[in-house]
């Protein structure tokens, strides 16, 4: 199994490299809006977008902006954003924890709320309580997430005339109370509705692992039924799970922009769109490697996590 | 089709077989069994039907069949809540939000459309021969698709923006190329499945030619997978489409689009909450309707696959 990971391990240089290179080649061949000019504003004069492209070396042959910037970062200087020159380690850094918590909790939510209403669905087939369920479930997967978030600031401020406070970001063991009445709120609407999902790959996995010999085997011996469907069935339904949950998993790091979005969360899905949109080329490069090394880690993570649930799967 | 199915069926009362019923009676007895899919089918078909509508007055006469300009100003009219006139308001720009729902399925549809007819229908070709012949290409396709879906769309679609500028043609590259991969991941899981049966077997050994297997036995029986698929693609395409608009890197601005529509509303919704509620609704609606059309469809094509999708 080290060596599996060592062998995975040895690609993730030469995937960031080639992403980094890509994104850096793309951003100023491609045809598209110079940042200079966004940032000089209408009516610039050409000296003046000149200067700002001089301030900000994009004039310069880009084989040389490569390396330089590869420089940079090897020595952990991330450079700064083109907007407002701010240090984008520091920026990062600031808005990861309010990204990292709404997706998580949400995320929380809905494995909990989709893996146990899947069992129970599963369990209860053609029963009053599984048509409900399923209902809400396509429900679930229908109504935009981005509507219910709207939702949920304007209905209590329409009916109890109450604004719950939304955006920034406090610490949970700074202010406990203000941090839950920020975040919880969106994560359990978030998480809820990516419990659909969930519960639908829940309930079909059970539905096959209910029929198959082992249970029946199970059952025969004379176990209790809720340790038949918890220790027999759910635990063999676990490994399609983790590839769902972990799917879901690289957004804990790259942030959720919608929810931020509607929330007013200052986290880094926000920070990457902003920079998309004022061609932000520094932090546009960092985010992609930096998303690029989430998704080949979590990836990793998530396939040798199949060997833990499941003991017939051998790495080697 | 009705008539030749009774004419094929009479044959069999030679054998003493009691007749069979029509298909339309067969469709009645679906319909009674399944009144969430007759609504369903309601939405979808007024959906598609008002969508291709517009499309074609859009394209033709440059204009949206409304009762009032979905984009002009008309600013004396502005934030006028629900009333005889406005039956779903007016927003900022004084445009009536009636009309504005009723251009904006044109995006909606076309997306739709887009996925399905130039990503899906594709993709599962894809899926289906190479999950066939497992050759190359099944390798090629399925290791592309893994790098495409490990990203979220959303990246992919904020790369292909400052690649490309943003716009309809931008939503709908994006929008396709996850639907080919998409369609090609389940149909050659299907595909897999299906080359398995006796009756390839069969076929193979009355000597019938690749192709003819392909066409004749693979196709038909991965069908119904096709058409569920293709309902849930749709779906998940129009709520794409709404969330990049909703974000304001959607179509372009001031079009009529349900997710510009709703990220206007965001402003002014606890004071108009008209503003927020129809084209959230609108949206909600079609989805809804898309995906329980799929999942009725599912349940009457082949009650085996009943949820073994998604």
């Amino acid at each position: 199994m080290w060596r599996y990971t060592l062998r995975r391990l040895a690609f993730l240089p030469l995937i960031l490299i080639g992403v980094s290179v890509l994104t850096f080649v793309l951003l100023r061949v491609l045809p598209g809006q110079e940042p200079a000019v966004l940032l000089a504003g209408t009516g610039a004069s050409q000296e003046q977008i000149d200067a700002i492209n001089d301030s900000l070396g994009l004039n310069r042959p880009i084989v040389v902006q490569y390396f330089d910037w590869l420089g940079d970062v090897a020595r952990g200087d991330l450079g700064e954003t083109y907007q407002g020159r701010r240090d984008i380690g520091a920026e990062v850094k600031r808005r990861f924890p309010a990204s990292a918590e709404l997706v998580l909790l949400s995320l929380a939510v809905s494995v909990a709320v989709g893996t146990s209403f899947g069992v129970i669905s599963a369990v209860m087939r053609n029963s009053p309580v599984d048509y409900v369920v399923r209902l809400a479930a396509v429900l679930g997967q229908s109504v935009p997430d981005f509507f219910l978030l709207i939702l949920l600031i304007i209905l209590p401020s329409i009916l109890w005339n109450y604004a719950a406070p939304i955006g920034g970001y406090v610490a949970p063991w700074d202010d406990p109370w203000r941090n839950v009445r920020i975040y919880l709120p969106p994560s359990i609407i978030l998480g809820i509705g990516g419990a659909a999902g969930i519960m639908r790959l829940q309930r079909t996995m059970m539905l096959e692992v209910l029929r198959s010999d082992y249970v029946r085997t199970a059952r025969a011996k004379g176990l209790r039924s809720t340790s038949v469907i918890v220790g027999h069935a759910f635990r063999n339904t676990l490994t399609p799970l983790v590839t769902v949950i972990g799917s879901s998993f690289t957004l804990v790091f790259a942030g959720s922009v919608i929810a931020e979005r509607v929330m007013s969360i200052d986290g880094l899905g926000v920070f990457f769109l902003t920079s998309v949109i004022s061609r932000d080329f520094p932090v546009i490069q960092f985010l992609a490697i930096y998303t690029a090394a989430v998704v080949v880690l979590v990836n990793l993570i998530v396939d040798l996590s199949y060997a833990y649930f499941d003991p017939r799967v051998v790495y080697r | 089709m009705a008539t030749d199915a009774t004419a094929a069926l009479g044959s069999f009362d030679e054998y003493g077989m009691a007749p069979r019923s029509s298909r339309w009676a067969e469709l009645g007895r679906h319909a009674r069994r399944n009144p969430l899919g007759v609504i369903a089918l309601i939405i979808v078909v007024a959906f598609i039907s008002l969508g291709a509508v517009q499309t074609v007055s859009h394209e033709v006469f440059d204009t949206a069949i409304a009762p009032y300009d979905p984009r002009e100003i008309n600013a004396p009219e502005q934030l006028q809540g629900p009333s005889w006139d406005h039956p779903f308001g007016t927003n900022q720009a004084g445009n009536d939000l009636f009309s504005r729902i009723l251009a904006g399925a044109r995006i909606s549809f076309l997306i739709g459309f887009i996925a399905v007819f130039l990503g899906f229908v594709p993709g599962a070709f894809l899926g289906i021969v190479s999950g066939y012949y497992q050759r190359w290409l099944d390798y090629v396709i399925q290791r592309s698709g893994e790098a495409w879906t490990a990203f979220p769309v959303l990246f992919l679609y904020l790369a292909f923006i400052t690649a490309m500028g943003q716009g309809l043609r931008t939503i709908a590259i994006v929008v396709a190329i996850s639907s080919v991969f998409g369609g090609s991941r389940v149909l050659r899981a299907v595909a897999l499945v299906t080359k398995q049966n006796e009756y390839i077997t069969a076929a193979k050994a009355l000597g019938a030619s690749e192709l003819r297997i392909l066409f004749r036995h693979v196709i038909p029986n991965v069908m119904p997978v096709i058409i569920v698929t293709a309902s849930s693609i749709f779906a998940v395409s129009v709520l794409a489409e709404s969330a990049l608009s909703f974000l304001g890197i959607g179509v372009e601005p001031g079009t009529p689009s349900w997710g510009i529509d709703l990220n206007e509303g965001l402003e002014n919704g606890r004071f108009f909450p008209h503003l927020v509620i129809f084209p959230g609704l609108a949206i909600s609606i079609v989805v809804l309707g898309l995906n329980l059309l799929g999942d009725t469809l599912r349940d009457i094509l082949d009650p085996r696959l009943r949820g073994t999708l998604n």
